[in-house]
């Protein structure tokens, strides 16, 4: 097991990393921007290394400060969390040059799922099934034309370097394809430094279900379950619940399984989620993420299972020992995700925080770093934290989820909190009937102005 | 290694020690500065009552008052600190066993090497950023150093 964990993150994610070290008995060393010598997490660690001024890119981003870092306080193993380093697969094989371990996957599967045409090339190829689209990039208007023909109208061109929801653009007829063809280009350029495209048949009303999975890099691998992400604002998750209200406890083994043996074929090491398109019964790879994701706590409270544990211990060189027999769901979860923002115009508010009152009670967890008295700073993500609930069943879930969001407090700054409010309220919320254009489809008609 | 600084503890022993000291050597004020932190304890003096009465009152002994004037000194403040511009291993000499860079009283022009600091086998020279003479040298040969973290003040 690793002597000392240098927390490569900040937030809410890194105290939650710090937390499991804790309870695995593992010192903890905390890197942080000057922005951030007042976080939670710093204050906890056993140690902590200031590596930068406020900017990500000269801080948490910086690669020579973080190693230079694990050298002088002696971490054997750096846990990058999520966003920043977390899938910069350069920043793994550096680690290993210098003998730190990355608590994530293998070096060649970040690469292979980090470019996107190329991971739904695996996919294809280990039996995941994917959105009929292009085989590759599409390099001229003719060829799009083709693909386009083939597959049928409307489709939706994506940029092979994005990822996350950011560069796509959907051509709804033959007509409009050249003109988004070419947006899409100069905006994946722009943003991403590679303007190589793909084209995808575009699903009207897709939910967005994801399959957590976890492997041991020696061959063992299990799933954990599906998430249901389908409520996002520009493309940016906002409340994810597990089950999926969409699935039957079949459905849900079976994309499972099939997941889980394709992790198992190439060897997967760590903790990753393979995401799909719902549509009419039907599975779509869209992408994988190599890395523990902002909504693993979903997971974690209808299984019992801690990720960052098993993302440590398998990191570690230990074999998988759970099977998927010893995995079981119980009940339901939602997590909502609650943001610095203004609810209606979703301005970003940073500042600090006067009062702060989290919700308690049984079945109820935040997973936050915030406190009262503490400046949001304006540098990085406006996440404040993420209430997540447990519920023997998804009707009770809805109603301690009612509760707890009504019962928190935070003042000083603006929050989305509102906008959960309502959405526990709405009819399609609570029968589950919604897909990924749902909440912007609300949000235009004046959902939060009622 | 380095947390982020926090505010001065009242140390109660000290001053007890300080008062004590005070009654046994009959000082009217001790005065002492470390760490960073200055402590004073006087003595002041009761009012001695005078009765024309044939069993005059018994002077009081004056009694020492703990006055704390605890002014805490933060380096990374003074205008004149060079704080360090990367993490890494802070050597004062070129060399181990050589002359260290400077010496407190040393005077330095712009750009002159006051420090090294040292990360993954790559040795930065850390230059000086004004002229002037080396009041503090706030760091040991050998110790890990971060981002920000005040080194030497330049006045």
């Amino acid at each position: 097991m690793f002597d000392k964990i240098l927390i490569a993150n900040r937030g809410e994610i890194a105290l939650r990393v710090l937390r499991a070290c804790k309870e695995l008995g593992i010192p903890t060393v905390a890197v942080h921007s000057t922005a951030d010598a007042d976080a939670m997490h710093v204050r906890f660690a056993d140690e902590s290394v200031c590596i930068g001024p406020p900017a990500a890119r000269d801080s948490y981003l910086n690669i020579p400060s973080i190693l230079a870092a694990c050298e002088i306080t002696g971490a054997d193993a750096v846990h990058p969390g999520y966003g920043f380093l977390s899938e910069n697969a350069r920043f793994a094989e550096i680690l290993a040059e210098h003998n730190v371990q990355f608590i994530g996957p293998k070096a060649e599967h970040i690469r292979i799922m980090g470019d996107k045409i190329e991971a739904k090339r695996t996919a294809r190829r280990l039996g995941i099934p994917v959105v009929p689209g292009s085989e590759g990039g599409v390099t001229s208007d003719a060829e799009a034309a083709r693909v386009a023909g083939e597959i049928g109208y409307p489709v939706l061109i994506k940029a092979a370097a994005g990822g996350g929801g950011r560069g796509m653009k959907v051509a709804r007829s033959a007509s409009d394809l050249a003109t988004a063809l070419a947006t899409a280009r100069a905006e994946a350029k722009a943003a991403f430094g590679d303007d190589a495209v793909y084209i995808e048949k575009y699903l009207e009303r897709p939910r967005h279900i994801e399959i957590q999975v976890l492997g041991d890099g020696q061959g063992k691998a299990v799933h954990l379950g599906e998430r249901d992400c389908s409520l996002q604002r520009r493309h940016q998750k906002v409340w994810e619940e597990g089950p999926s209200p969409a699935l039957n406890a079949t459905a849900g083994d079976q994309i499972g399984e099939t997941v889980a043996k394709a992790m198992r074929d190439i060897g997967y090491l760590g903790v990753g989620t393979v995401e799909f398109l719902y549509e009419d019964g039907q599975f779509y790879f869209i992408e994988m993420n190599t890395r523990i994701q902002v909504e693993h706590p979903v997971t974690e409270m209808i299984t019992d299972i801690d990720l960052i544990f098993e993302q440590v211990r398998v990191a570690a060189g230990t074999e998988l020992t759970l099977q998927q027999s010893d995995i079981t769901f119980r009940g339901h979860a939602i997590e909502c995700r609650i943001n610095a923002e203004n609810p209606v115009s979703f301005r970003p508010s940073p500042g600090k925080i006067l009062h702060y009152h989290p919700p308690g009670g049984l079945g109820v967890r935040i997973d936050s770093a915030v406190y009262e008295g503490y400046t949001i700073p304006p540098y990085y993500d406006s996440l404040v934290g993420k209430l997540i609930v447990h519920g023997k069943t998804r009707t009770e879930c809805l109603m301690r989820l009612k509760r707890a969001l009504d019962e928190v407090v935070v003042d000083g700054i603006e929050t989305t909190l509102p906008l959960f409010r309502a959405l526990v309220r709405e009819n399609d919320i609570i029968d589950g009937n919604y897909h990924i254009h749902w909440l912007e489809q609300f949000l235009a008609r004046g959902g939060m102005e009622e | 290694m380095a947390k982020t600084p926090k505010s001065p503890v009242v140390d109660r022993e000290l001053i007890q020690e300080l008062t004590r000291l005070l009654d046994e050597t009959g000082l009217t004020e001790i005065e002492i500065e470390q760490d960073g932190q200055r402590v004073r304890v006087a003595r002041s003096a009761a009012p001695v009552a005078t009765a024309p009465a044939p069993m005059p009152l018994a002077a009081l002994p004056p009694t020492p008052v703990a006055e704390l004037a605890v002014a805490s000194f933060d380096p990374a403040k003074h205008p004149g600190v060079v704080i360090s511009p990367m993490v890494g291993t802070a050597y004062a000499a070129p060399e181990p066993g050589a002359k260290p860079f400077i010496d407190v009283g040393s005077r330095v022009k712009v750009g002159d090497t006051l420090l090294i600091v040292e990360a993954m086998k790559t040795m930065n020279q850390i230059p000086a950023p004004r002229a002037g003479t080396v009041i503090q040298i706030l760091f040991e040969d050998g110790q890990p150093v971060e981002f920000g973290e005040p080194l030497v003040i330049i006045e």
